[in-house]
């Protein structure tokens, strides 16, 4: 057939999995999930949202709007910044947001890797997504203002809350299934023995720890805007404000992958078959949506939370994730003593 | 000796179990809104607000009745309507021209307190409901005797439902589509 080399060329991992689902994707799972925040934020505050630019797409062309608004608005660059760090660090944050998703299988099929070895691979995504927010305190620091320097200072105080409760919470899944692996961990949850099920405490401190690295409401404390303007991104305008906040929900999507393949059974109860199709764009598929399905409700939480002060947050962190990310780790423990997976 | 401050204790509710059940609560409420949504707001276009008897909106002066007795003009709080004086011929004595003093509105100074539309002795001034018109300039704001006795055209009529708010008891202001 004619189809199958174009087909081999978009299931070719690197294109498939890093371009287009790792920036076109993300870049939609954004759109959407501006778009669901707002109007379910204002469905639920008794208003209408986004509506005039397209009544029968409940408005969705004003994000599309907004976002040609970002690109070619005027980028200025104020005098007093530290101009390198000032360029290089959201965009930077951007593509190392995206990193993550090479070492995300997205099939059980050795040939739809995009790297060679999948082993360790929950483990170096782990790693990979812990690095973004140094260069969003990069990025504020390089600003040189005095609300981006108090945003930057609030974001690495988030950062000793979270980073812990979403390591162990996230690794419990390891503890459970004996490995570190992400295609041995989806396959120990065919076809419906998902970790959310089994182990519900682990995936809520996981989500807790999602909120609080993406800044999404409750949490939403770096870059509050009644208090710190915009936090780190203050000076930034144009393309690299859009870098600035495209970044953090394409961090919330990666986030949401990983928590999809090791919470939600990742393309579980299907079970890849050969071929380009079968083996890899549909069960991607699957993950994304379960993926989405989580982004939608973290943009949900905007409409029915406040924020938490600083305090508050660090103290829901250190009273409430931790103790909850450990009892889950050993509940998984348990799970593995028992042989639940085995 | 400064008097003692005494700090009221409040009550922290509950404990973990509290926390939990009003969190759920809140997420319950939330979905319940997210699913049957009580939207208040107005499409404005597509939909105005059409008001009780006795809204306060643009007043129209009915020259016939009009005693010219300045009393609209005096009593108004901002000085927004003024006496002007015509000359008018009389068709009984055509050889002799009178003149009198009418009123005209300044809508860059009104403050819809219909004082004028109270005061008025001949009901020579009223309202219309509604108070959605747009002007194209300040000049034209300053209305001419012609046109403050020419009632206008509500803009959101052509195209725009009816619609009117109520207070419910329960879910609050609601708003309903006039049939
Ligand atoms: S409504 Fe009040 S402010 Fe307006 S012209 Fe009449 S008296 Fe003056
Ligand atoms: S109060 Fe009435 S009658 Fe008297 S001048 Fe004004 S509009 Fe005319």
């Amino acid at each position: 057939m004619i189809l199958d080399p174009i087909l081999y060329l978009i299931a070719y991992p690197p294109l498939w999995q890093v371009l287009i689902l790792g920036f076109l994707g993300s870049l939609a799972v954004a759109m959407v999930a501006i778009w669901f925040e707002r109007k379910a934020a204002a469905r639920v505050q008794r208003r209408i949202g986004p509506y005039w630019a397209s009544p029968a797409l409940g408005g969705f062309l004003n994000i599309i709007a907004d976002m040609v608004r970002y690109v070619l608005q005027q980028l200025i660059i104020p005098g007093t910044v530290d101009r390198l760090t000032f360029y290089v660090a959201p965009i930077a944050a951007f593509i190392v947001s995206i990193l993550p998703v090479i070492f995300i299988p997205l099939s059980s099929r050795p040939e739809f890797w995009p790297v060679a070895s999948m082993d360790y691979s929950l483990l170096i995504a782990l790693a990979l997504s812990t690095l973004p927010p140094l260069l969003i305190i990069a990025a504020g620091w390089s600003s040189n203002n005095k609300f981006a320097v108090i945003g930057s200072m609030r974001e690495s105080y988030v950062i000793t809350a979270y980073e812990l409760v979403a390591v162990v919470s996230i690794l419990s899944a390891s503890a459970a299934t004996l490995t570190f692996n992400l295609v041995h961990i989806v396959d120990a949850q065919q076809p419906f023995k998902w970790l959310i099920i089994l182990n519900p405490i682990a995936f809520l401190a996981a989500v807790l720890a999602v909120l609080m690295s993406t800044s999404a409401f409750p949490f939403e404390i770096p870059e509050s805007e009644h208090e710190v303007v915009a936090g780190p991104y203050t000076e930034y305008s144009g393309a690299l404000y859009a870098f600035n906040m495209g970044g953090a929900y394409v961090r919330r999507f990666v986030y949401a992958l990983i928590i999809a393949l090791v919470f939600l059974g990742g393309w579980a109860p299907y079970v890849p078959g050969p071929g380009p199709i079968t083996g890899y764009v549909i069960p991607s598929i699957i993950v994304v949506l379960k993926a989405l399905i989580i982004v939608l409700f973290i943009s949900f939480l905007r409409a029915v939370y406040g924020r938490y002060r600083l305090d508050q947050a660090l103290g829901a962190a250190w009273r409430l994730a931790i103790p909850l990310a450990i009892v889950g780790f050993g509940w998984s423990l348990l799970l593995a003593y028992i042989g639940v997976f085995h | 000796m400064p008097p003692k401050i005494s700090l009221k204790k409040l009550d922290r509710r509950g404990g973990l179990f509290e926390g939990v059940k009003s969190n759920i609560h809140t997420l319950a409420l939330g979905v319940k809104y997210l699913v049957d949504p009580q939207r208040s707001t107005l499409l404005y276009p597509k939909e105005y607000i059409e008001h009780r008897p006795g809204y306060r909106g643009f007043i129209i002066f009915i020259k016939d009745k009009c005693i010219s007795c300045a009393a609209c003009a005096r009593i108004c709080p901002s000085a927004a309507m003024k006496m002007v004086r015509v000359t008018e011929i009389d068709p009984k004595h055509p050889d002799k021209p009178r003149q009198k003093q009418y009123p005209v509105i300044n809508y860059q100074r009104c403050i819809f307190c219909g004082f004028c539309v109270d005061v008025c002795p001949t009901e020579a001034l009223y309202h219309v409901p509604f108070h959605d018109i747009v002007y194209e300039n300040l000049a034209d704001m300053f209305l001419s005797l012609e046109m403050f006795q020419v009632e206008p055209q509500r803009p959101a009529t052509s195209e725009g439902l009816p619609v009117v708010y109520e207070v419910d008891e329960i879910k609050g202001l609601v708003k309903r589509r006039k049939s």
